[in-house]
Order: structure tokens, then C-alpha cells, then sequence
């Protein structure tokens, strides 16, 4: 009886799954965390963001505060001044949030690997769901990064239905 | 069976609660898709509103150290019941507004208000330094828009002698548009209305290249999406409510739709078309320009009314 949700047929708990997890998909919204880029990167995801790539019509929107997001979109290695940041930021966001990995830097290190101030890539410091290699990676590049985590949860769905 | 359920249903699903929930979420993808347009995007999905809401609600609530949980968790309810209520009084889709009583207008516009007000409460309350700002501004704000935009409203209230809604809407039924000879009035509304919605020139309160999201900035999950219901829901009322006032009032579906929808492509094109002000523009234009422009409004039509009639 206290436990209402367990009382709901297996149906409607199914179809609001299905429910949240579409509007998950139809509505990332992103926060963007510079931990060491050369800036490379963020030029190119500001690129993405302008009118002639229009991500809104993905629902993909640019949101200033942690706790609104759901993608945190990193670039650059992480260095040791960024690590305890990076860190703060991903515990800032509410769940279920995802991470993004832009550039070769954030996915290994990249020409910074093995430098005396830096940790390396993203993964070293917080879980990543999605890398995008390139030096920097083009905005269709970081589209196409987005399209495929958001894919991937689609894909969580159907193997949740036939398992 | 003997109960009556139509005050329940009239709460619930029309107008207040569902319908204008429904609305509310409309109304916020047509102007973000005609924004969009004018940017020479291709702007959201129809449904994205929705996407975004249900989103928000299935997210985790983060409550921040330095809170009062208290007030954190009832201040969106408190905001979104009053604009669901607000909604009560307004002649929404054209038909004649549930519940009305003398002085609504005044009631309606404090509901409203009282939206902004739990926003800055809500900023106020988190010890964020992000959120104080932003609460600061949204008060600030608060008190600059409201009362021209209050004198605004009042202009055709005092042509048609009564500060009810349901009356004001019917008498200007079937005149000229009070936009053309109250076309001060009208200008300061719909600038008042932006205000009040916080729309682009006046987004100082949540300017996200300044300070994070504003008073907002600690909310996630399920307070965001209550907070963001409430702002969609004062769209439709607050644009309702000046195309009744201005806009030869609202006298069946059709006329709401086009109406509404006419005067939110206006909105929509000053807010692509202006930069945004700072928050001591924004008072010192409220105050300098709005509130005169009102007030000589204000005494145009109360000269003319004795002189007239
Ligand atoms: S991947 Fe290239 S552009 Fe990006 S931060 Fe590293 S060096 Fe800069």
C-alpha cells in the first residue's frame, strides 16, 4: 500500500519510462567546462551553438548553471588547478547527467600528455560517456557526438523493452 | 449526483490547470520558434516545451546547503498556483472568465506578481551569490515595470467604468481597437508585458552570460520545471489579458487565437530586435519614459472622459 509506484501495472510503468526517457532525448541541455583547452575547442563548440547549425531545433540548449544541465560538454586535458573544478561541476549536476569529451586533449591528454601540470583526459577525473576525437572537432563532429549518446539511451530503451 | 463538480472542473481542466498549462506550453514554442525565425534559425521542435518539462520533473531535485528546505520546496508551488489562479479571471479562449468580481483586474495583476516575487524570494533564499543577484535584479525589476504597466491596464478600465475583467472585455467588444487611440497606453503595455516576463531586452534578471541562470541558478529538476510552467502560464494571461484590453476584446475562440497570437509575433519581434538592458537602464526607462507616458495616458483619458461624456 506505501509503496505506490510498485502497485502500478508493469504497462504504466513502462510507458512512463518510455515517457522520461524520451523527453531526455528530445531535451539535453548542455553546460560547457573549459578544464585546460588551448580554446581551440570552445571556439568550435560556440560554432555549434550559432544560428547556421541551430542545435535548438535538437533541443540542445546552452544553459549557464550546473544544475540545470544535463550534458557536460568538457574540452580541453584537465589540469591539476581544473581537476578539483571539473570535479565540483559534474557533482553540481543533478542526475541522470552524461558527459561529453571534445578533442583529442580532453579524450587523452593530447599534445599535453605528460605535461608536469596536467592529469590528462576527462576519464582520469569523472565518468565519460561520449568522446570526440579531433584537433579541434568540427561543429558537425560535436553534433554528431551528441546525436550518438542521445542514440545510445534510445538504444538502453529497446534493449530495456527485450530484455 | 448531487455535488456539483463544475467549480472542479473549471479549476482543473478549463481554463484554469490543464488548459492553460497546455497553452502556457504552446504559446512558449510559438515565440521561441518565431524568434528562432527571426534569427534565421530553425528553431525548436513543437513539442520541445513539453520535452523540456517532463524532463525537468523526472530529474533529481538538488537541495543546496545554506537553504531553508522549506521555502525552497513550496516557493514554485506558491508561484505556479498563482498563476493558475490568475488564470480564473481572465477571459481565456474567448469565452467569459469563470470567476469574477469587482476589482479582479487588481487581483489578477498582484497573482502575476506574485510569480516574480517567489522568483526573487527563491533567489533570496539560497546563499548562492549568483541567485542574490539575480534576486536583486528581479525585484529591482519588480518595482519599475509594475506600475506603468498597472496604469497601463487601467486606462481602458476607466473607459469602461469598472475594474472587473469580464466587464472591461465585453464594453470594448465591437468598438475601435483602444490600441489606436490609446496607443500610448497600448505601447506601454506590451513594453510592461516583456517586463514582466522577463522576454529579452529586460532578461538583466537572468542574463546568462552575467551571472549563471539568476535567481533560478540553484533550482533543478522539479522546481525549475514549476517555476518555468508558471513564466509560460503568465505569457498566456498577461497577452490575453492586453489583447482584451487593447485589441477589441475577446469574444470567441477564433478572435482569442488570432488576437493573441498576432500580438505574441509582436512580442516575439522586439525581443529578437533589442539588446539587453541594464538593470539600471531598464528602472531608469521605466521610471523616466514608462511611467510619465502612462500617467499622460492615464490623464489624456480622464480629460477626454469628462469633456465626452
Ligand atoms: S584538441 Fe586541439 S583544439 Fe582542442 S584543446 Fe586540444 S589542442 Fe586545443
Amino acid at each position: 500500500m506505501s509503496d505506490v509506484p510498485a502497485g502500478l501495472p508493469k504497462a504504466w510503468t513502462k510507458m512512463l519510462e518510455g515517457l522520461k526517457n524520451w523527453s531526455r532525448i528530445y531535451s539535453p541541455w548542455a553546460i560547457h567546462f573549459n578544464s585546460g583547452s588551448c580554446n581551440g575547442c570552445d571556439i568550435e563548440i560556440l560554432a555549434t551553438l550559432t544560428p547556421r547549425y541551430d542545435v535548438e531545433r535538437f533541443g540542445i540548449k546552452l544553459q549557464g548553471s550546473p544544475r540545470h544541465a544535463d550534458v557536460l560538454i568538457c574540452t580541453g586535458p584537465v589540469t591539476l588547478q581544473a581537476r578539483d573544478r571539473l570535479k565540483r561541476v559534474y557533482d553540481q549536476m543533478p542526475d541522470p547527467k552524461f558527459v561529453i569529451a571534445v578533442g583529442s586533449c580532453a579524450t587523452s591528454g593530447g599534445v599535453f600528455q605528460g605535461c608536469y601540470n596536467v592529469v590528462g583526459g576527462i576519464d582520469q577525473v569523472i565518468p565519460v560517456n561520449a568522446f570526440i576525437p579531433g584537433c579541434p572537432p568540427r561543429p558537425e563532429a560535436i553534433i554528431d557526438g551528441v546525436v550518438k549518446l542521445l542514440g545510445s539511451l534510445q538504444q538502453k530503451k529497446v534493449a530495456e523493452k527485450t530484455g | 449526483m448531487s455535488m456539483d463538480i463544475s467549480p472542479l472542473l473549471k479549476m482543473l481542466v478549463f481554463p484554469g490547470g490543464l488548459t492553460l498549462i497546455a497553452l502556457g506550453l504552446l504559446y512558449e514554442y510559438i515565440d521561441r520558434k518565431l524568434v528562432a525565425r527571426f534569427q534565421n534559425r530553425v528553431g525548436p521542435r513543437v513539442l520541445q516545451p513539453l520535452a523540456d518539462t517532463i524532463k525537468l520533473l523526472a530529474k533529481e531535485e538538488v537541495i543546496p546547503a545554506g537553504v531553508i528546505p522549506l521555502f525552497f520546496v513550496s516557493l514554485p508551488i506558491i508561484a505556479m498556483a498563482g498563476a493558475l489562479t490568475a488564470g480564473l479571471y481572465i477571459p481565456l479562449a474567448g469565452f467569459a472568465p469563470s470567476f469574477s468580481l469587482p476589482g479582479d483586474l487588481i487581483i489578477t495583476v498582484f497573482l502575476l506578481g506574485l510569480l516574480t516575487i517567489c522568483i526573487g524570494l527563491a533567489g533570496a533564499n539560497t546563499a548562492d551569490r549568483f541567485s542574490l543577484l539575480g534576486a536583486t535584479r528581479t525585484l529591482t525589476q519588480l518595482f519599475s515595470y509594475e506600475a506603468p504597466f498597472l496604469l497601463a491596464l487601467l486606462c481602458p478600465a476607466i473607459l469602461a467604468d469598472s475594474w472587473q475583467i469580464s466587464i472591461v472585455d465585453t464594453s470594448v467588444t465591437g468598438h475601435v481597437w483602444l490600441a489606436l487611440p490609446l496607443f500610448i497606453g497600448f505601447f506601454v503595455a506590451v513594453i510592461g508585458l516583456m517586463g514582466k516576463l522577463e522576454l529579452a531586452p529586460f532578461d538583466a534578471p537572468e542574463a546568462e552570460s552575467e551571472i549563471v541562470a539568476g535567481a533560478l541558478t540553484e533550482y533543478s529538476g522539479r522546481g525549475l520545471a514549476l517555476f518555468r510552467l508558471g513564466k509560460d502560464v503568465e505569457l498566456v494571461i498577461g497577452i490575453t489579458l492586453v489583447s482584451a484590453f487593447y485589441l477589441g476584446g475577446l469574444s470567441n475562440p477564433l478572435e482569442f487565437l488570432l488576437k493573441t497570437l498576432g500580438l505574441l509575433v509582436v512580442v516575439a519581434a522586439l525581443q529578437a530586435l533589442f539588446a539587453r538592458l541594464r538593470i539600471d537602464q531598464v528602472v531608469g526607462l521605466w521610471w523616466r519614459i514608462g511611467a510619465l507616458l502612462a500617467l499622460l495616458q492615464l490623464l489624456i483619458v480622464v480629460i477626454l472622459k469628462g469633456v465626452i461624456l
